[in-house]
């Protein structure tokens, strides 16, 4: 599944380590997520869009 | 006073694990040269588990910790029982009930590892490690059976020598540890 987890981190100025402790998560995780390697659970789903103040639609994208 | 960067963190765990191997690889050469008894080797083979030790600390995770100390002591067991069961076996003349006891003492340490293992999977809260862990032990699994089944015939047609069936659990926790350097690796 593709995201925008990245872009949105880089706006805020937040290195993988920083997103990772906000979600309490390894930063293996987040860097998991963010190349796709990897599709969270739903409520980690949940958790990332708190984090970010977003839907969970705008972070975690459809493949077409 | 400041120290640099890596006393302040400490060493890593590769060093750890290399120093631990390279203990072992000199009391084998010890142990095959003469130059010490086998009991004395096994004493010290589970005297250089404590060489581990640091990496049991420097863990991140709880579940990671609590992991690493567990298999730790269950391998310091694993090393004592080996060592007092063949130690045993070769000094004196056992009935098969005392023969079953000695068995038991390498054995159940093993049991622990698997313990521990299960225990790591159920305390994990990260779900992308739980999951990658899992992953390399099915990735491990696959390869012990594929090997296994492979030997089996090989032996049953008498192309290779008979060989004792423990060798699964350390077959297996090699595969397990490859599969998550590898793991790793891609990662970062």
């Amino acid at each position: 599944m593709k995201n925008r987890l990245k872009v949105l981190r880089a706006e805020r100025d937040w290195s993988q380590q920083d997103l990772a402790t906000q979600l309490d998560v390894s930063r293996q995780s987040v860097n998991a997520i963010e190349t796709g390697r990897y599709d969270p659970s739903l409520p980690l789903a949940f958790r990332i869009a708190d984090v970010f103040g977003l839907a969970i639609e705008e972070i975690f994208l459809r493949e077409e | 006073m400041t120290g640099s960067v890596e006393e302040r963190r400490g060493r890593s765990p590769r060093f750890w694990v290399g120093l631990y191997f390279l203990s072992v690889a000199i009391i084998g050469a010890l142990r095959i040269s003469g130059a010490i008894n086998g009991p004395t080797g096994f004493i010290l083979l589970a005297a250089a588990t404590g060489i581990l030790i640091p990496i049991t600390r420097k863990a991140h995770g709880g579940a990671m910790a609590r992991y690493n100390r567990r298999v730790l002591i269950c391998t310091f067991g694993y090393v004592l029982g080996l060592g007092i069961a063949v130690t045993l076996w070769n000094e004196y003349e056992l009935t098969d009930p005392v023969v079953f006891a000695i068995s038991l003492l390498p054995t159940l340490p093993t049991f622990g590892i698997i313990w521990a293992m299960a225990r790591y999977l159920a305390e994990e809260q990260d779900e992308y490690l739980r999951h990658r862990t899992i992953m390399a032990a099915l990735v491990a699994l696959g390869f012990v059976l594929a090997v296994g089944i492979f030997y089996g015939f090989l032996e049953m047609f008498e192309l290779v020598p008979h060989i004792w069936a423990w060798w699964v659990l350390p077959v297996w926790a090699v595969a397990l540890g490859l599969t998550q350097f590898w793991h790793k690796v891609r990662g970062s």
